[in-house]
């Protein structure tokens, strides 16, 4: 099975979430996938895909590489989160719900109560 | 009544017929127009017997799975032979030399609070030793994989 059909899925995926991508071959003819989604969600739901596929990540054949498109936030701004901080403190500073900076960061956070200092969020606009 | 019998059956033979009376020619054509509709390109269809060959040159895996799905659907299809192949793929260049890289993927592991792993690249290939907490794991590869490297050995560990 070639890499590209190990990975059919996630390009379908990526296809159906609107993320648009460029293929090229990498190290060993690993697939690059580099790419733009279109909110945080259809980026991770590719990251999701790709750990079912290849659940840790230790084949070798795959770089996936996308990118958040300017609606997405990836024009926003950027916040370093300070020991102290919670979600709904920084979104109240900005004027916007803790949810919004959540979306915006589920590729970093796993949990809305767990940021670190030092983490950097993006800030949706 | 045994006329009637033999009306009946007539027009039940006209009728199986006329549904299994579309044309290699008519097929194609549908076949032809459904690729269209789903804004398959590159790829020609050509139907013998009810079965269907597709050729040509697709981007990627994606497209060659759509276009088959797209020609299955046509009613009267009987059966696909995807011949179409794969675009090759440019080579990829990584985002940036070597140091580079290493410093990037070194400090937005950082920021992601993925302090345990060590990275170390070589034209573009980045070899990922180490070991960071297991809920961070796929964060720590996620970080590594967006930094524009074109390789990868994954060495990673995942602890406590």
């Amino acid at each position: 099975m070639s890499v590209q059909e190990k990975y059919q899925s996630l390009l379908e995926l990526a296809n159906t979430n609107g993320v648009t991508y460029e293929l090229t071959e990498g190290d060993g003819g690993a697939l690059v996938i580099t790419g733009t989604a279109p909110s945080a969600e259809a980026k991770q739901s590719l990251w999701d895909e790709y750990e079912r596929l290849d659940p840790e990540f230790k084949s070798n054949d795959l770089i996936l590489n996308i990118g958040l498109g300017d609606a997405a936030g990836g024009g926003g701004h950027s916040y370093t989160v300070e020991s102290g901080d919670n979600l709904s403190k920084i979104a109240k500073g900005y004027g916007i719900q803790w949810k919004a900076i959540w979306d915006a960061n589920r590729d970093i956070l796993h949990h809305p109560d767990k940021i670190y200092p030092g983490q950097e969020l993006k800030i949706p606009v | 009544m045994k006329v009637k019998f033999f009306t009946v059956l007539m027009l039940a033979m006209a009728l199986f017929m006329s549904a299994c009376g579309k044309s290699d020619a008519d097929l194609t054509k549908a076949a032809t127009d459904k690729l269209t509709s789903e804004k398959v390109t590159g790829v020609t269809v050509a139907v013998k017997d009810g079965v269907a060959t597709l050729t040509g040159e697709v981007a990627d895996q994606a497209v060659k799975a759509k276009a088959e799905a797209a020609v299955k659907s046509v009613e009267g299809i009987k059966s696909v032979t995807n011949s179409t192949t794969l675009k090759p793929l440019p080579v990829a260049t990584p985002a940036a030399p070597d140091p580079a890289l290493t410093g990037k993927i070194t400090e937005d592991l950082k920021k992601a609070g993925c302090t345990g792993a060590t990275v170390a690249v070589t034209n573009g290939k980045v070899t990922v030793t180490g070991e960071v907490p297991a809920a961070k794991y796929a964060t720590c590869i996620q970080t590594i994989q967006q930094s524009g490297i074109t390789g990868i050995d994954n060495q990673l560990k995942k602890g406590a």
